[in-house]
């Protein structure tokens, strides 16, 4: 008996352990995940729990949407409701990105206090939901839809790349959030590119694979490199634009002019493991946690079969995917000494009350690549939009660093390339970093540089 | 009575009244049903305490808790379920509930001979569990169910056999026998767990399982083979998962509910965001809307009562279970046989493994098995089955206290001679 005893204290303690384990894992869930659960789309207490929704204003106050009389009111100009459907979201739960849905427990407030629920209740007052006011600037994203070449699809992504602040998200095609769910929609409409599209970075990848070589080896700027317009390597062959011959170049011509040659060697030289882990370093295959809205990984193989793999891999095709967000996280911590710095969306959260519950802050992600090797890559950038591929990209009175791609999706060509573009305005007064992205833009970049140039430009007129 | 059992009595009174009437004035028209509830719970609670406890001295902390928790289910089904009829019934079957936890007191301190009984309760067991493979039809994909009057009663044997079986393996396993007599009794478990495993009630075959491992190590203390026998549960799980396919899915919707959200995942996606709609505090009584989710009434009333209630209510709850918990095993460890001391200690590591199993699968940390929340959930068999469970713990717990009694007399008579 005195066994039994003995066992069953044994038991006993493990119970007691086990629903404590159960508790915490219960209470930390919920509060982790609790209000990402509730304002889930397919929460259908959304619709109606007795409080009014809060309002969403852009980082200049503009008012982006609010309840009149009960009805949920957009801009009333159509251009730039579109153009801020993907950022603001809806109310019929459509796009899975938008703040109305991402962020629709806070402006509901269905986390409420008993106490302010019960308040409410008893004087017969509306309850509001929670305000939240973005760090998008309404009249960029507004301006930088109407300048995208119209007829294509695609994204554009702009960053203060100090601060971390989202200015504009711009992703085409768009739709008109008070027609939501309606059935002249394109169902591709409601998907925000900039955080959710994964495409093919072509050489705009090159400045990853420059960062993986000069983090193995600061003197591979000294190197150079032969190109005859073609290298044929064990297995297959690599060909630069229009078959151009560089010839003997430097590193940093050959990002400037973007020689597919040179960085399908570099890629060889270091080997995968070397480029892999740079490229994991800078964020692919790392599931973002930003808190204020969801990234989608980008990805980069991990392991590959042959030659040809690796080589093209250098230069971003093949299995390489990116989100047009993530490369302009890539670009801005270029531009910032090799910092990444976290993306946020959210400025501020105030309850109907007026009491503010969340406020934005600019945070550091993790240095990405050392500071040494951000500012020859910038140098680069620089000479690329000086004198190679991106001279479109030049803005009079500000010193822009940039670099192009033009993406292969086809291993035919028979579909035209996607036309990219990543850059910054190397100047403390507008640090801002862009990324575009014109889906079947063509070869050369035209579209994405002019493009990218004229975002820029309205970044330093708008937000200053 | 101890005065702060006497507390706890008030409190759970108070708490049974206050919701009832909150239930009955909420809706636009006061609820009559509800209005006789709020009189009826707080009135059976102190009756039930107070006969019980006068007629035998039974623990009473754990009998006020599980009227706690039958009136805890009471009240959410009150305050959620389409119509009146779904907890007025509820309500009958605590009413039956209480009568069975009596007869169940009653019957383990009367039953002396149990060494003559165990072998023709467990043929009933198996016949039982075996009879709804002849007579029952397929509810909720397992076949467990068994009707007695056509349209009016059905009834799952696999609830009834719960505290039967382990009164059996008490039997059974009692007097420290060594393994090669643990031998017929744990193949007795083998066959109850393989007939469950053809009806696919895997969260029964599941709780009998690990049931049976943890008396057979309190009985034995070999921990070698009780981990060996969890090793073969393992081996077990695995072959399982790998032949059936309906393992499978469940599975993949516990690692990952969101990639089907409406149709495989709704179940436990509506859950996951009754529960997250909840929050701390809850939505209130009756203003949320668990009736989303499937099953909101059984399987998941737990993920309702979160929504409800909200996460600290929610938690208070599981405190509750393992205060009943650690009290039960209190009994089992003053009992004075070992059959006793098992099947005090056999029920209690049910009543947790069971809450553990639904509460781990309503909140995405364990793989979802369609067991109930134990004296909360809707269901006769379970509600009456598990009130009957209550009533054996309940009365071994009364021939502990006439035991000690009996003992302290003695002390003081031995004391008197001596001086």
């Amino acid at each position: 008996m005195k066994e039994l005893r003995r066992n069953m204290r044994l038991v006993g303690a493990l119970v007691v352990i086990a629903f404590i384990g159960l508790s915490a894992w219960f209470a930390l869930t919920v509060f982790e995940q609790g209000s990402i659960w509730a304002s889930n789309s397919y929460n259908t207490r959304l619709v109606n729990t007795g409080a009014r929704r809060g309002d969403i204003t852009d980082r200049d106050g503009t008012l982006l949407a609010s309840t009149v009389d009960g009805e949920r009111t957009y801009l009333s100009n159509t251009a730039a409701r579109r153009a801020l459907a993907v950022t603001v979201g809806d109310t019929a739960g459509m796009s899975g990105t938008g703040v109305e849905g991402y962020y629709s427990a806070q402006l509901l407030d269905i986390a409420d206090s008993p106490l302010e629920r019960l308040s409410a209740l008893f004087n017969g007052t509306e309850r509001k939901g929670s305000s939240i006011q973005l760090t998008i600037d309404a009249k960029l994203t507004a301006a930088i839809a109407s300048q995208f070449p119209s007829g294509y699809r695609g994204a554009v992504c702009v960053l203060n790349y100090r601060t971390g602040e989202v200015l504009a998200m711009v992703s085409l095609p768009d739709y008109d959030p008070c027609d939501a769910g309606g059935d002249s929609v394109e169902d591709t409409a409601y998907l925000n590119r900039c955080l959710q599209g994964l495409y093919t970075p072509g050489s705009v990848f090159k400045i990853v694979t420059l960062a993986a070589a000069l983090e193995h080896d600061p003197d591979v700027v000294n190197q150079t490199f032969t190109c005859s317009g073609a290298w044929s390597y064990e297995g297959g062959s690599i060909v630069c634009a229009g078959r151009t011959a560089h010839g003997e170049i430097s590193l940093k011509t050959a990002l400037a002019r973007s020689c597919n040659v040179t960085f399908g060697k570099l890629a060889y030289q270091l080997g995968l493991q070397r480029l892999c882990e740079t490229a994991q370093k800078l964020g692919f295959n790392e599931n973002f946690k930003l808190g204020d809205f969801a990234l989608y990984n980008s990805k980069f193989p991990t392991e590959i079969g042959n030659t040809s793999d690796l080589v093209w891999a250098g230069i971003g095709q093949g299995t390489v995917l990116v989100t047009p967000m993530h490369m302009t996280m890539i670009t801005a911590s270029v531009a910032n000494g090799g910092q990444m710095v976290k993306p946020w969306l959210v400025k501020q959260i105030v309850t109907g009350t007026g009491a503010v519950t969340q406020t934005g802050a600019p945070s550091q992600y993790r240095q990405v690549m050392s500071q040494s090797t951000a500012a020859t890559i910038a140098q680069y950038m620089y000479e690329a939009v000086e004198s190679g591929t991106a001279t479109r990209a030049q803005i009079d009175g500000v010193k822009v660093c940039g670099k192009t791609g033009s993406a292969e999706i086809s291993d035919d060509k028979s579909v035209e390339t996607h036309s990219w573009y990543t850059g910054f305005i190397a100047d403390a007064a507008h640090p801002y970093a862009v990324s575009v992205v014109v889906e079947q833009g063509g070869a050369g970049s035209k579209q994405a540089t002019e493009l990218a140039a004229r975002a820029l430009k309205a970044a330093m007129e708008y937000v200053g | 009575m101890r005065s702060n059992t006497r507390l706890l009595l008030s409190a759970v009174m108070i708490f049974q009244f206050l919701s009832m009437a909150l239930i009955a004035f909420s809706g636009e028209t006061v609820s009559r049903q509800a209005l006789i509830l709020a009189a009826a719970l707080p009135l059976c609670t102190m009756l039930a305490s107070n006969l019980l406890g006068r007629l035998w001295p039974i623990d009473r902390a754990i009998l006020i808790l599980v009227l706690l928790l039958a009136s805890v289910g009471v009240i959410t089904l009150s305050a959620i379920a389409r119509s009146e009829v779904t907890p007025r019934t509820h309500a009958i079957y605590a009413a039956a509930g209480l009568f069975a936890m009596t007869v169940g007191a009653a019957f383990i301190r009367l039953w002396k001979s149990w060494k003559r009984f165990a072998l023709p309760l467990a043929v009933l067991c198996l016949l039982a569990l075996f009879s709804p493979m002849v007579l029952g039809q397929e509810k909720y994909g397992a076949r467990n169910w068994i009707t007695v009057i056509p349209g009016l009663l059905t009834v799952q044997p696999s609830e009834f056999i719960k505290p039967v079986m382990i009164m059996v393996l008490a039997a059974g396993f009692s007097n420290r026998p060594r393994f090669v007599k643990c031998l017929p009794t744990l193949a007795f478990a083998a066959m109850c767990c393989g007939i469950l495993l053809i009806e696919k009630d895997l969260g029964a075959v599941l709780l009998y399982f690990l049931t049976t491992v943890f008396m057979f190590y309190a009985a034995t203390s070999n921990a070698l083979l009780t981990l060996s026998g969890l090793a073969m549960g393992c081996g077990a799980a695995v072959l399982a998962y790998k032949a059936l396919p309906y393992v499978q899915d469940r599975i993949a919707i516990w690692i990952n509910p969101w990639s089907d959200p409406q149709d495989v995942g709704y179940q436990l996606v509506q859950a996951l965001i009754a529960i997250g709609s909840g929050g701390l505090w809850g939505m209130g009584l009756g203003l949320g809307s668990p009736r989303n989710i499937p099953l909101y009434h059984s399987d998941f009333i737990f993920a309702s009562i979160a929504e409800e209630f909200g996460l600290i209510f929610a938690v208070c709850l599981l405190a509750v279970y393992v205060i009943i918990i650690l009290r039960g095993l209190i009994v089992a460890m003053n009992a004075r046989t070992s059959f006793h001391s098992l099947t005090a200690f056999g029920l209690v590591v049910l009543l947790g493994l069971q809450t553990m199993l639904i509460v781990g699968g309503n909140t995405k940390l364990l793989p979802l098995t369609g067991v109930t929340l134990p004296l909360v959930s809707y269901g006769g068999s379970s509600l009456v089955s598990m009130f009957f469970s209550m009533g054996l713990l309940l009365g071994i717990s009364s021939m502990n206290a006439e035991d000690e009694a009996r003992d302290i007399e003695q002390l003081a008579l031995r004391e008197e001679v001596m001086a």
